[in-house]
């Protein structure tokens, strides 16, 4: 009864006048800047911290909740319709939202983007009004070991995103796991192949890569395919509508992605990436069509679609109920909160229930915002295809050095993401996959860390992945995910074979 | 051609951008009778992105100096992240003489040379004054069997790898670094002692769901834990008991009998060279800044202590400090 009457006066802060305006203003910002391919829910914040200072701190913290997932929710776009994804909580998303825009169904894309974040973003606050006292001792049972099962689960996912060559997608990978170790090593503070140069040594931010091996080397396709006009063609918008079809196919990935997007949130660290990498293997293993995926599948843009927004809320329940800042957003969201004199953490609930409450109730009225506001504006923003060729390139070449420029105002960044462009480029020349490569570079990371953590504490011995339920579950998974098919692969090709010797016979 | 001019035009916004980088910043003329007066905005260098420790305390100072206008210019903060720092104090370097820049700095700005990451150090720059302190914190969850330091040290003396210690920063930055000198001072041996970073800040959630057993952190971001009661702090670092709801129940080591501190100072910097005029004058702005009612309501929010120190008195706590740190890292086998 407590939750409820909470809620109800969360609800009053949200319809008030200045809630509702307030509300608005965050999505539409969040919206907005999520959309320009290299800005993302970080800098959207960042840039709104300065205007909140002298506002009220539940409206300002409303506002600026808004500005997080309406940034989300934005950023799908700039994958769908430039195949540059802005966030890496985006890349899943360019997989098969690219390929449907490039058939002419942009508008179809973007609607079924729209729709999946908005069923992921309700089901996700309505989870997290129920269950965040609950849910707060999910978010801590992780540690390093069950950390590193879960990006070890994550990258089976490799294997699933070639849709050729398995051995060019493990090259592909591991090209990434390279590119990740460059950097400080957070375990000993030694730097590794930095070659001496100080820029090198944060490591490469993950915007060059994805814009450099998803946008810049799709702009370079494109000029080299100029003369090709029968891409040309298909630049249409394609109808908004869904059809009863369309709809049943995404509703099965849309209800278990809600959830498990929500879950995988809720673990500080995780978050919308790997979330969405995470819905998307899921998906095309339960599939009855799994070649579809990657060529424009509804569910395979669905499913990382919902999962991400749904991570958003998630990430809030170790924010508000912890104080835990789960990813770079919710630690500069954490300061948000700070700046205007609000703690989060286990008090929060009682000591300032208008808070608490008032951000919950926001992000119902936050979201069918976010569809309202979307959903009309899809033609306008899907006209960005109807832009002439020329200067679509153009356009898209410089939002990502923009973007990339953005993260840290340092030309040297702008150098690598040409390299990383050129490298996409040769890769796509060579039919090797570029998102195998991202996939590791953004799990490898996490993944080495928390192997080497796990090391640490329990004095270099491996059996500590056995003593820990929850990481030896994960880790049996995902060794299932990868021999099941390989077993059943064989079987197939003995009866095949035998098939065949019984021809011949 | 088409393509050529593609990649012209790409080119040439490189090196529009790259341009825009390097203009601006020239120099003030100090007076005939040696006081200085800023004749242009002043640019503080915050050597990290936005949200993080150096970049709040430029923004609230610059918020400070402008909103009570102590200062008639403005002062806008830049942020140059990268390299643990290293990006930004190259920048500032590069401004040599300058006196309308300045940057914000803590104890990496020691340790992070130390370590080998960054060619420059405090010593290439002007120390203009420090502003606040903050101490680090020894955290441990609330039903964990140590109750103080003392516990916990005679248990580490026995066997130092039986516990595991984690913080955010990189072995031989801060959170390490205030764990072993105070380990040290014990008489812990500090070379076998496990340390695990975290860069993404999940110390917290590793000590409460019992994957490690201390966290190294400041003492601001206990706070709330431990009203929650779920987890209780050993020891600060600090020289006597803060004030404060909660953090007057903090024990320090010294208290404890062990006698050592560690400081993580924040302070302002100038280029290199910088006119001793202009430094004079922004000794006394950040004098009148720290002893503001403004500043004062700043630290309070953000659990900041007062711990001012002129140009010269600064120099010199740099110069232990550096000494210090460097024979603890050279033990460590961290120095390079």
């Amino acid at each position: 009864m407590d939750a409820f009457n909470g809620l109800m006066s969360g609800f009053q802060v949200a319809f008030s006048l200045q809630g509702i305006l307030f509300v608005f203003i965050g999505v539409f910002v969040g919206t907005f800047i999520g959309m320009m391919p290299g800005l993302g829910p970080i800098s959207a914040i960042a840039i709104m911290i300065p205007i909140t200072y002298s506002m009220d701190p539940t409206v300002a913290l409303v506002m600026m909740a808004g500005v997080y997932y309406g940034a989300i929710f934005g950023g799908s776009s700039s994958s769908i319709l430039l195949n540059a994804p802005g966030v890496a909580g985006t890349v899943a998303t360019a997989f098969d939202g690219y390929p449907m825009a490039q058939q002419g169904k942009a508008g179809k894309a973007l609607a079924i983007a729209a729709i999946a974040s908005f069923t992921g973003g309700t089901v996700s606050v309505i989870l997290l009004m129920l269950f965040t006292p609950i849910l707060s001792a999910v978010a801590v049972s992780f540690g390093p070991a069950e950390y590193f099962a879960l990006m070890f689960l994550g990258l089976t996912a490799i294997s699933s995103l070639s849709d050729g060559s398995t051995i060019k997608a493990f090259i592909s990978a591991t090209l990434g796991f390279m590119v990740v170790t460059i950097g400080i090593d957070s375990q000993t503070g030694t730097s590794r192949f930095t070659f001496g140069n100080p820029n090198l040594l944060e490591g490469i931010d993950f915007l060059v890569i994805a814009l450099g091996l998803f946008a810049l080397a799709e702009v370079s396709t494109l000029v080299l395919n100029r003369k090709d006009t029968t891409m040309n063609d298909n630049k249409d918008l394609g109808s908004l509508r869904i059809s009863k079809e369309d709809f049943k196919e995404m509703s099965g990935p849309m209800t278990r992605q809600s959830f498990l997007g929500f879950l995988i949130g809720v673990l500080p660290g995780a978050g919308a990436t790997i979330a969405s990498f995470i819905a998307y293997i899921t998906e095309k293993k339960l599939a009855k069509k799994p070649e579809e995926f990657g060529k424009g599948s509804i569910k395979g843009l669905a499913a990382p679609e919902t999962a991400n927004n749904a991570a958003t809320g998630g990430a809030f329940v170790p924010l508000l109920s912890l104080g835990i800042p789960g990813s770079g957003t919710t630690a500069v969201l954490l300061g948000a909160f700070l700046v205007l004199g609000v703690q989060p953490g286990p008090l929060l609930i009682q000591d300032r229930p208008e808070v608490f409450w008032g951000i919950i109730a926001s992000m119902y009225v936050g979201n069918i915002f976010l569809l309202i506001l979307n959903l009309p504006l899809i033609p306008y923003i899907a006209k960005v295809l109807r832009i002439p060729r020329p200067l679509l390139i153009s356009l898209v070449i410089i939002f990502s050095l923009i973007g990339v420029y953005a993260i840290s105002f340092n030309t040297f960044d702008l150098y690598m993401l040409v390299v990383f462009g050129i490298i996409g480029f040769l890769m796509r020349m060579f039919s090797f996959p570029a998102a195998p490569f991202i996939l590791a570079f953004i799990l490898g990371g996490m993944m080495e860390q928390a192997f080497r953590q796990t090391l640490t504490i329990s004095n270099g011995s491996l059996a500590i992945f056995l003593d820990k339920p929850i990481a030896l579950t994960l880790i049996v998974v995902s060794l299932l995910t990868i021999l099941v098919p390989l077993y059943t692969g064989r079987r197939k090709l003995k009866v095949n074979n035998e098939d065949h010797t019984g021809k011949t016979l | 051609m088409k393509k050529f001019l593609a990649t012209a035009a790409a080119f040439t916004m490189l090196l529009a951008a790259g341009c825009s980088n390097q203009s601006s910043g020239e120099t003030g003329k100090s007076g005939e009778n040696g006081d200085w007066k800023p004749t242009q905005p002043i640019e503080i260098t915050a050597p990290a992105g936005p949200g993080g420790g150096w970049d709040t305390t430029a923004r609230m100072v610059s918020q400070v100096f402008e909103q009570e206008k102590m200062i008639e210019k403005r002062l806008p903060v830049v942020n140059k992240a990268g390299g643990g720092g290293a990006i930004g104090w190259a920048y500032i370097a590069g401004k040599k003489e300058s006196e309308h820049h300045m940057f914000v700095a803590s104890p990496p700005l020691v340790l992070v040379p130390l370590n080998g990451q960054s060619e420059y150090g405090y010593e290439d720059f002007t120390p203009l004054a420090n502003v606040i302190a903050d101490y680090g914190a020894f955290v441990v969850k609330a039903d964990a069997k140590w109750n103080n330091l003392n516990d916990l040290f005679e248990d580490m003396k026995k066997d130092p790898t039986s516990v595991s210690v984690i913080g955010t920063s990189s072995p031989g930055s801060m959170d390490h670094m205030q764990f072993v000198k105070i380990a040290k001072a014990a008489g812990v041996d500090v070379t076998k002692i496990k340390y695990i970073s975290d860069p993404d800040a999940g110390g917290l959630t590793a000590v409460l769901n019992g994957s490690v057993d201390v966290y190294t952190t400041g003492v601001a971001e206990t706070i709330e834990q431990v009203k929650a009661g779920k987890i209780k702090v050993l020891g600060i670092t600090s020289e006597e008991r803060l004030e404060g709801e909660v953090l007057s129940d903090f024990q320090t080591a010294k208290e404890q009998g062990i006698d050592e501190t560690f400081v993580n100072w924040r302070g302002f910097f100038g280029p290199p060279g910088m006119d001793p005029a202009a430094v004079k004058y922004y000794e006394e702005k950040f004098k009148e800044l720290s002893d503001s009612p403004a500043w004062d309501e700043i630290r309070k929010k953000y659990g900041w202590g007062e711990l001012y120190m002129d140009s010269k008195e600064y120099s010199e706590f740099l110069k232990k400090e550096a000494e210090d740190m460097e024979a603890l890292l050279k033990e460590l086998g961290l120095a390079r």
